[in-house]
């Protein structure tokens, strides 16, 4: 047997749309934030589309799709065969072949978001799938989640606290809760969001266009 | 086998941390273990027999191995793949099977396997479906892997995709899911041993768990693609 043991030892560059994953534990905010960006996105001239990993259902990926926001064929669904880290990454192959068929039927994109189905604080993506991605917690869960020092939380390239209306409701010290989270993240950037609402998604684009975008 | 490098590669590429996309199909276990009140109950051993004999030893089997022996000439390749399409009547099945196929080649194409990128340019084209049998026999050719390791490692993987998804499911432990591989695995290498003919067509029979995955496909709760 002639086997080939020594194959290329770099991957090749990949062109094309930016990738950006949205993770985060479950009901933390991601579909509404990408509710948000879409019209925000397309704004400012981005084309886009979108991937969706639900654990159970498409019913994110349905929801999109009938927001009216965006060309539904421009949103994806991928099963995530019941563990929704596995799909963004330690085997993110089915999002990956899902974003090259999308940007072989759009070749317009200049953006794909990838929506992780909810997690744990322990959810990464691979950056074989994503350029960038952001971590989405809302201050309902707890104002302890930063001190939890979560990998999701702390190796984002961007942390959305989402909610923050809700934070005299439940007892949670916003101002704590960023500077415990700045703390982790050693500065790096945090946004505070009421995705509901649309407040502080104008800094969540700005940093996806300065960030990824090169904008 | 006793050359270390051959078997440390077989080990690598049908390893379940290869990236293949394979963890988000159960193959029709989800359905069936779902029917248990029409059907009996679920039986992990019993499934993965079926599985091995009477789908994958004359069907997926028969497919990667004339794959594998047509690799140098993706023309024959994606001849065997097409007769694959058309011989495969559950629509889940069938379309599992294709994406199934395409992310294997997905991380191929990332790796730089020999043929990866050309074939995948073929089913961009419509000119292939590229299911994940008839892409495992291609590109394990071209990685020198002989054809007898291919199918005992494409046998390997039919079996771990499903028992790993019932252990997701939570229908068996992740040890007893060993001991139903291991029941198994004297039918999977026997039928590795069988002789495929040139042009074999394929053949497989399994109309419970083709029923399953029609109800599955529409059903509103699923955790796997097929």
């Amino acid at each position: 047997m002639d086997v080939a043991i020594s194959p290329s030892k770099t991957v090749p560059t990949r062109l094309g749309a930016a990738r950006v994953g949205i993770g985060g534990p479950v009901g933390s905010g991601k579909t509404a934030l990408v509710e948000r960006l879409i019209p925000a996105l397309a704004e400012r001239g981005v084309s886009l589309a979108v991937v969706t990993n639900d654990l159970v259902t498409a019913e994110d990926a349905e929801r999109i799709r009938r927001s009216g926001l965006i060309d539904p064929a421009r949103v994806v669904a991928v099963e995530a065969g019941a563990c929704p880290h596995t799909v963004i990454r330690e085997d993110p192959t089915l999002n990956i072949a899902a974003a090259d068929d999308l940007e072989a039927a759009f070749p317009d994109l200049d953006l794909i978001l990838i929506e992780s189905g909810g997690d744990n604080l322990a959810s990464t993506f691979s950056l074989d799938l994503v350029d960038w991605w952001m971590f989405v917690i809302d201050v309902a869960g707890g104002d302890d989640i930063p001190r939890k020092k979560g990998p999701g939380v702390i190796r984002c390239d961007l942390l959305v606290v989402n909610k923050i209306d809700l934070a005299p409701h439940v007892g949670v010290d916003l101002e704590r809760m960023t500077r415990e989270a700045d703390a982790v993240r050693s500065g790096r950037p945090i946004a505070l969001t009421v995705c509901r609402d649309g407040d502080g998604i104008d800094a969540v684009i700005d940093h996806i266009c300065r960030d990824v975008l090169l904008r | 086998m006793t050359d270390p490098a051959a078997l440390l590669l077989a080990l690598r590429h049908a390893d379940g941390t290869f990236p293949s996309g394979g963890f988000a199909f159960s193959q029709g276990l989800e359905a069936r273990a779902a029917l248990a009140d029409d059907f009996g109950p679920f039986d992990l051993a019993a499934f993965l027999a079926d599985q091995v004999l009477r789908r994958w030893a004359g069907a997926d089997r028969v497919a990667l191995v004339r794959a594998h022996r047509a690799a140098a000439d993706l023309d024959r390749v994606a001849t065997v793949d097409a007769e694959v399409e058309a011989s495969t009547a559950s629509e889940p099945l069938r379309a599992g099977s294709r994406r199934n196929g395409l992310a294997f080649l997905t991380a191929h194409r990332r790796l730089g396997t020999p043929g990866a990128e050309a074939y995948h340019r073929r089913i961009r084209e419509g000119m292939a479906p590229g299911h994940v049998a008839v892409v495992q026999g291609l590109l394990w050719a071209r990685l020198g892997l002989d054809e007898t390791t291919a199918s005992a490692m494409g046998g390997h993987v039919a079996v771990i995709g499903p028992a790993t998804a019932a252990i997701r499911l939570g229908l068996v432990g992740a040890i007893e899911a060993q001991t139903a591989i291991a029941t198994v695995t004297a039918d999977l290498a026997a039928v590795c041993r069988r002789p495929i003919a040139d042009g074999q067509p394929f053949s497989a029979f399994l109309p419970v768990v083709e029923i399953a995955c029609a109800r599955h496909a529409t059903g509103d709760l699923r955790l796997f693609s097929n």
